[in-house]
């Protein structure tokens, strides 16, 4: 068993398919609650569980759903946001990969508590292979009556498609995700409106990542108390964490939120490999700002993470040995990012262009000492002022890379080389 | 709608209407707040962000009352994120800092992200000097750049012969993608790549292919996008810059043209000014060249010993005088006849009927170029409800529903069809287009109706459309007779079967019996018609329709008119105002009517005809039989716009004495005995009237081309040589005396007559709505021969343009896939075109939107002359055609 909840059965051989997950309790919650909980109970309940979203901003997910206006005449959608394109982040792709049925079910349940009867699952390009297992699972679900126009015998109407993207980390932005999904350029939208009222084409619609939907069935099978007994008052449940880097045993680990990072990276990952020290973590995905190793102790869930001035974002953690340079590390993240800005807002496709151009002069030895001060205040002038929350996220780790490393980028400037390299002395040997 | 909200702008108190954005609420403050991507007529993006401020509101305590600070004023909680102006929408209390420590770094953040990589190419730059980025990184910019590191570059592109592209430039506010896809309904252009590669271009990167309207340039903050025809001409600041209004079509444009030395060097429109503000059509922008050509004629000709000889203007003027009063005296001032007047201004206007109805004393006047029926004077008037307070763009922009009868308006009417395009991408518009050609606004990305009629049966498609109408619950509040007539319309309509309808129309009944219930229940409507109603043989039957139609489903109202009438030339409702028709005197005064013409007479100090004159085509016939020995003809080339060439040829012909006023040598000009070189529309001061009889003052923008005079001043020479004390110094003198004499125009002054001027409204002509005409097709043989301006080609001015003529090419006949491979034509081949009055061969060109049994053929396209093929009866033209042989493929 590798986690107490989502993955609880998640490598049992054969998940995949309909009659298994029905073996394992699947599709109960649906039969449980269609035509037995009204739609406002599911919200209630979800709402009570402390259910946050997965995707990476922990927003509440029943308040979200219960934004919905009731009275709108015109048809409402239910997307899953599958584009997990967050560097470091990988626990959306394991569990679609090997529970799709979940996600299906969760789907309709979201579905019905908000009154849509069509839902879209939005993957990332490089997911066409995800793509056809959902398919799969979909074909069956739909075989088998839990999809269609009697989902499992009851008059609620439910129909699902997969969509796959072109290939831009900006269409894990909800709104980006919906021009997206109509056709148009994936650029975020001016919010409000906001997509629970005028979303996928103009109507009211609800984004959810897909670990989130991943929690509904339980939740509503068992009730939210039976969700609280994981995590604390405000982070409430389990979480999926994927950690990267040089630890023994990377990979996807859930744990209850308010683990300690310690834990995570000690005792389930075996600790770092051997003769590596860590240097810093990036708790939730290239996009926060990173942690030192003395703050290792720091608990895993929402209100902890922001208190150490950073997120639990999207659960993508980053290990980060004494061997690399902290520059290097911060200049392959913001390349990144320039070239995943989509160019709407000026600060952003701008700000994040300049960045990279400074710090690869600072890195082929070019570099002068007001250079460092340019790098904060260029992230300060991004910061708050671009359009979507893409420029914070090329932003803040710059600060917090600031923050905890800056000898490291002074040493650049004045050595005109890294404190340490490890990538640099690893590519050189391969060279070599 | 209007609530009053209190917004707090840097400690400064207004008072806004509730929902206006914060940067429109800072203009009211006298506050400036900088703007890029925001843009008058798009809705707010939010993307250039240079627009950020400070927002807050009155911080409240548990029990929801304001805190208040240690000076008695309340606290601010100021939010911890900046908020652009452009999108944020004011609220009741709401405090705005755009000079706090928070917002100026913001803002110069942004402006310091705009130049990263912006090249410093200012000094060779065409939008230097007027740049909206220049004015921002002066204003508040750093004094030197802090990036030291290479600058992203693109390479530079020419998007056709109109559009410059400098990508380097471009700080992708996406202005010029949005306003072509939104407001000019083109989506020509489009963004490729992503992030700081972005980069505009057109979808497939080969020369746009749109309607070149230039409008990208216009609404581009930089200089990414400039106009190669004024590529490198000038400095803005070496230029002086006069708002005059364009000459082309009807819609009364406000141009901005740019004069250095004697010559207009370009042409814009100015956001926030003028019916358009900074919207122009490719003729608007780009066809004011003509008024520097070499070709303008530039010292009056007479005729001596059969040619045409240069002379001076008091040897011209005496000459027509002495000609004029000899055969006045000889055969009777009905000998006399005035022609044209559509190309004036309302002064000139003014001034070419008093000569003569005032001075020589005939009412044969007729401005109508095109009139193939007799048409009263007063029916277009009539038709769009009779001088009720007329229909204008922002209440097109608005409506619900709107119906546009038998006019392609991309040609006809550029900014009408803007603002239905617009309103149907931002106001929820719906359009109606019967058309026998699905013209652009009837194609399916607009998500409007079409009905696609035979052609030739518009008048039984009206009949139709009353029909269904009349059957619908009659609008409340009508007057009584125009109640009685409309149920004896109804009983006249009872033939009309829904299997005659579709006989005739090739629509079905229901179709046109939902588009008849649509603009009945729509509560914002509007009926638009232009020149394919005022030119058709049908004219009158169909205005008289048109005016039905109205009544029964509440376009027009005993208080208010919905109907817009679009004429050929930017005079053409100046005409009708001031009585360029037979039997009208200026405001529609009935010449019949002896207690107003006496009025007229006394303060004129003449003695008007009493009898109406003939219509233009009386005229010409008249003319052309001899019972007509003088033409006057006013500043248009008949020869080519006149519906039957050969008609126009003889009367010229025969004619003792032509007078033709002109810019130009036209064929017109040609076989007159006398021509008077003139002043073009940039070139003299004088009021326009458009469409929605907005009078407006077009201002004088360089002194006349040298050698020639305004039509008034040639007028009023005339009238005083012969023997009329006329003693205007001005244009505004002349406007002085219509504002005195003329109903509708009564009490304006020019001084009140800027851009945007006022539209008059006093009811001159009783509603007549009636069913009149025969409605069923003639039998006849060949293709209808269908006609109408392109945005290219309107008439005899676009040609004398050198950027539009090259826009236009060749003339050439346009037929659909199925008539041609009917007749075995393919594209390039020739046809010939033969119609009753000549013949006429031309290039071919396969378009979809022709019907079947139907060939297109611009107005005025290079020498064709369409007019050459005869005079249109009963419902249309038909013509014979077949593919022409090498050896009979002949420009005609």
């Amino acid at each position: 068993m590798r986690g107490p909840f989502l993955f609880k059965d998640i490598d049992t051989p054969g998940l995949k398919g309909i009659s298994r997950y029905r073996e394992l309790g699947g599709y109960e919650a649906l039969a449980q609650t269609m035509g037995k909980s009204s739609p406002e109970d599911c919200i209630e309940v979800v709402k009570a569980s402390g259910l946050r979203g997965r995707g990476g901003a922990g927003f509440p997910t029943g308040l979200k759903w219960s934004f919905v206006p009731k009275a709108s005449p015109k048809p409402r959608y239910i997307v899953c946001n599958a584009d997990e394109s967050e560097p470091g982040t990988f626990k959306d792709r394991e569990l679609m990969e090997k529970n799709p049925h979940l996600l299906i079910e969760g789907m309709i349940l979201a579905g019905y508590a908000i009154g849509s009867h069509l839902g879209y699952i939005y993957l990332r390009g490089e997911f066409e292979y995800i793509q056809r297992i959902l398919d799969q699972a979909i074909h069956e679900a739909r075989e088998a009556g839990v999809l269609g126009a009697r989902v499992l015998g009851t008059d609620f109407a439910f129909e699902l498609h997969t969509h796959l993207g072109a290939g831009a980390y900006i269409c894990g932005e909800e709104t980006a995700l919906l021009s997206s999904l109509e056709g148009h350029r994936g650029q975020p939208r001016l919010k409000p409106p906001f997509p629970a009222v005028e979303g996928l084409y103009a109507c009211p619609t609800v984004v959810n990542n897909v670990e989130t939907l991943m929690c509904v069935p339980d939740i509503l099978k068992h009730g939210a108390a039976w969700h609280r007994q994981w995590g604390n008052e405000r982070s409430a449940g389990t979480k999926v964490f994927s950690v990267s880097g040089p630890v023994k045993r990377p990979g996807n680990y859930e744990v209850p939120l308010g683990t300690s990072m310690k834990v995570l990276i000690e005792d389930l990952c075996g600790g770092m490999r051997d003769g590596m020290k860590l240097k810093a973590i990036i708790p939730g995905g290239s996009s926060v700002p990173l942690l030192p190793a003395s703050d290792l102790d720091t608990p895993l869930d929402y209100e902890s993470m922001n208190a150490k001035g950073t997120f639990l974002g999207s659960g993508g953690v980053i290990v980060i040995d004494d061997q690399t340079c902290i520059v290097d590390a911060l200049y392959n993240v913001t390349r990144f990012y320039t070239h995943e800005s989509c160019g709407k807002c000026t600060p952003c496709r701008e700000g994040t262009f300049w960045l990279s151009e400074i710090f690869e002069r600072l890195l082929s030895g070019r570099g002068r000492m007001e250079d460092i001060d340019l790098l904060a205040d260029i992230a300060d002038n991004i910061l708050g002022k671009s359009f979507c929350a893409l420029g914070d996220a090329a932003a803040m780790p710059i600060q917090g890379a600031l923050k905890h490393f800056r000898h490291e980028f002074e040493h650049v400037v004045t050595h005109q080389s890294s404190l340490v390299n490890r990538r640099k002395a690893e590519i050189a040997g391969v060279r070599a | 709608m209007s609530q009053q909200v209190r917004v707090n702008i840097n400690g400064q108190w207004i008072e806004v209407p509730a929902g206006t954005l914060l940067t429109d609420a800072a203009r009211v403050a006298e506050t400036h707040v900088p703007v890029f991507c925001a843009q008058s007529k798009l809705p707010p993006l939010g993307a250039c962000r240079i627009c950020v401020v400070e927002v807050g509101a009155p911080k409240l305590d548990a029990e929801r009352k304001p805190v208040l600070a240690a000076d008695g004023n309340p606290e601010i909680a100021w939010n911890p994120k900046v908020q652009t102006g452009c999108t944020t929408p004011v609220a009741e209390g709401m405090h705005v800092r755009t000079e706090s420590a928070v917002a100026v770094k913001a803002r110069k953040g942004v402006m310091e992200f705009l130049l990263v990589n912006h090249p410093l190419d200012c000094p060779v730059c065409d939008e230097g000097g007027e740049c909206q980025l220049q004015d921002l990184a002066f204003a508040f910019g750093h004094d030197h750049s802090r990036m030291a590191d290479r600058k992203r570059t693109f390479d530079s592109e020419d998007l056709g012969p109109i559009v410059k592209k400098e990508a380097n430039r471009c700080i992708v506010c996406m202005r010029c993608v949005r306003y072509c896809d939104e407001v000019m309904g083109e989506d020509a252009l489009t963004a490729h790549q992503r992030g700081v590669r972005t980069e505009i271009s057109s979808f497939d990167r080969q020369p746009l292919a749109c309607e070149q309207c230039g409008n990208c340039i216009e609404v581009c903050p930089v200089g990414a996008l400039t106009a190669l025809p004024y590529r490198f001409k000038a400095r803005p600041w070496d230029l002086r810059q006069h708002i005059s209004i364009c000459p082309y079509c009807s819609n009364g444009c406000s141009v901005r043209l740019g004069v250095r030395g004697m010559e207009i060097l370009r042409a814009r429109g100015t956001e926030y000014r003028g019916v358009n503000q900074e919207f122009l059509c490719v003729r608007g922008r780009f066809g004011y060249d003509y008024v520097n050509s070499a070709d303008r004629l530039t010292a009056p000709l007479l005729r001596v010993g059969g040619q045409l000889q240069p002379s001076t203007h008091d040897e011209a003027v005496a000459y027509s005088a002495a000609r004029l009063r000899d055969i006045a005296a000889t055969h009777g001032p009905e000998a006399i006849a005035f022609l044209g007047g559509e190309k004036l201004n309302v002064e000139e206007q003014y001034l070419f009927q008093k000569l003569a109805r005032g001075v020589l004393g005939t009412d044969h006047i007729d401005a109508r170029t095109r009139l193939v029926a007799d048409v009263p004077g007063d029916a277009v008037l009539r038709a769009t409800g009779g001088g009720r307070p007329a229909l204008t763009f922002e209440q097109l922009l608005s409506a619900e529903e709107v119906l546009v009868l038998f006019d392609d308006l991309q040609g006809e009417s550029p900014f009408a069809q803007v603002n239905l395009i617009r309103g149907q991408h931002q106001r929820g518009l719906h359009v109606t287009v019967a058309h026998a050609r699905r013209v652009k606004l009837a194609r399916p990305k607009f998500k409007g109706d079409w009905l696609g009629l035979k052609p030739g049966s518009e008048l039984a498609l009206m009949h139709a459309l009353s029909r269904a109408a009349l059957e619908l619950p009659r609008p409340e509040g009508l007057p009584a007779s125009v109640a009685a007539a409309l149920d004896a319309a109804n009983g006249g309509l009872a033939g009309w079967s829904a299997e005659k309808v579709e006989a005739e129309t090739g629509l079905p009944m229901e179709t046109i019996a939902a588009a008849a219930k649509r603009l009945h229940g729509a509560s914002r409507k509007a009926l638009v018609f232009g020149r394919a109603v005022l030119e058709h043989p049908q004219a009158a039957a169909l205005l008289s329709a048109i005016e039905t139609l109205a009544w029964a489903t509440g376009a027009i109202t005993s208080s208010r008119s919905s109907v817009m009438a679009h004429g050929a030339h930017h005079g053409s409702q100046g005409a009708l105002d001031m009585g360029l028709t037979p039997g009208f005197l200026p405001g529609y005064v009935p010449l019949g009517d002896s207690a107003a013409r006496a009025k007229v007479e006394q303060q004129w100090v003449a003695t008007l005809p009493a009898k109406p004159g003939m219509s233009a085509r009386q005229i010409l016939e008249a003319a052309a039989s001899g019972k007509v020995r003088a033409l006057w003809i006013a500043s248009d080339h008949w020869l080519r716009s006149a519906p039957d060439r050969a008609l126009v040829e003889k009367a010229m012909a025969t004619a003792e004495l032509v007078i033709v006023n002109e810019l130009f040598l036209t064929e017109t000009a040609q076989r007159a005995h006398v021509v008077f070189p003139v002043a073009a529309f940039a070139e003299k001061e004088g009021v326009v009237t458009n469409c929605e009889r907005r009078i407006q003052k077009a201002h004088r923008a360089l002194s006349p081309r040298r050698g020639t005079r305004a039509d008034w001043e040639v007028f009023q020479s005339v009238a005083q040589a012969l023997g009329a004390d006329w003693r205007y110094r001005t244009a505004e003198d002349v406007f002085r005396e219509i504002a005195r004499l003329v109903p509708g125009y009564a009490g304006l002054s020019v001084a009140l007559l800027m851009p945007g001027g006022v539209c008059w409204a006093e009811e001159r002509v009783a509603p007549q709505p009636a069913i009149a005409g025969s409605a069923a097709a003639p039998a006849g043989e060949g293709l209808w021969l269908l006609s109408g301006a392109t945005l290219f080609a309107q008439g005899s001015l676009t040609q004398r343009s050198k950027t539009l003529s090259a826009l236009a090419k060749e003339a050439r006949a346009f037929i659909g896939l199925a008539e041609a491979s009917r007749l075995g034509l393919s594209a390039g081949d020739s046809i010939a075109l033969e119609g009753p009055g000549g013949s006429l061969s031309l290039p071919v060109e396969l378009e979809d939107s022709v019907p079947p049994g139907a060939v297109f053929v611009p107005y005025a396209l290079g020498a064709a002359g369409l007019n050459r093929l005869g005079m249109p009866s009963g419902s249309g033209l038909r013509v014979k055609v077949r593919k022409a042989t090498a050896a009979t493929a002949v420009q005609a």
